[in-house]
């Protein structure tokens, strides 16, 4: 196999889990003997890595009472109408 | 979870407005996150976050009971978020990426007044490093990619959120992954 665009497209498959055992088994052997796929490989799961790891953020202290405080009147308004 | 949120809706529908702080409990980290990736700085994110549930309480009546309430939320946070990009002008957008200190002020208010020593402060970095080539993604590569590996999200649902077909969702993701890919790989 050339390690053409058509190879990449392959392993992007092979990272979201879509082919097929045999085509699975070619990419794994492919990956073996090619240095420069295996490394476009490995900067692939290496870039998902990082994107993964980027600290889970919380919202700001006060969030839902900011919220609460900036939602429209008008319910309101029906209640002290009835 | 769902059906502690819907219960929280009928009675929002009802006219009950405090029900409604209990759904903006549940889901204010994760919506603030999505908006704090997709746009880059706190304030903003803050800003377009609140911005979501406001418009996700004024238009409570529009939501379909039969669906999951969180893919209608995110749509809106989403679609928010990217009007927000969209409107930018280039000059601010360049500034907002340069700067990135809103991120650092964030990640540091953790550890207010505490000295951090130095692994922390490389992962300070590397994050705000990752953080700023996430921002130079095209919007809907950006989306695509923050709903997926940041909210980890499944492919179905990247789709109705977006309101795009599964498969495009899967060439977006490629093709995000490949742009960040050429950035990160020297990391």
């Amino acid at each position: 196999m050339s390690c053409s665009s058509e190879f990449v497209h392959l392993l992007h498959k092979y990272m979201d889990q879509e082919l097929t055992t045999q085509e699975e088994e070619m990419v794994k052997d492919h990956l073996h003997s090619c240095q420069e796929c295996y490394q476009h490989f490995h900067e692939l799961e290496k870039t998902v890595a990082l994107v993964q790891s980027t600290s889970h953020i919380e919202a700001p202290r006060n969030f839902t009472q900011s919220v609460m405080s900036n939602l429209p009147r008008e319910k309101r308004t029906v209640s002290w109408n009835r | 979870m769902e059906m502690l949120v819907k219960k929280r809706i009928k009675q929002v529908r009802k006219g009950d407005q405090n029900a409604f702080a209990e759904i903006v409990d549940i889901y204010q980290d994760k919506i603030y996150q999505l908006c704090y990736r997709m746009l880059g700085n706190a304030h903003e994110a803050e800003d377009i976050a609140q911005e979501a549930f406001i418009r996700a309480y004024v238009n409570i009546h529009t939501y379909d009971m039969s669906k999951k309430f969180s893919t209608w939320l995110y749509r809106i946070a989403t679609n928010l978020s990217i009007d927000r990009i969209r409107k930018k002008k280039p000059d601010y957008y360049l500034d907002a990426e340069v700067s990135g200190t809103d991120g650092l002020t964030m990640y540091s208010q953790v550890a207010a007044d505490v000295v951090l020593p130095e692994d922390e402060l490389e992962t300070v970095e590397l994050q705000k490093t990752i953080q700023n080539e996430i921002l130079k993604l095209p919007d809907k590569y950006r989306a695509v990619i923050v709903l997926k590996y940041i909210d980890e999200l499944p492919l179905k649902e990247i789709s109705d959120i977006l309101d795009i077909p599964v498969g495009t969702v899967k060439t977006r993701i490629h093709r995000g992954r490949e742009a960040l890919r050429k950035q990160l790989r020297h990391l």
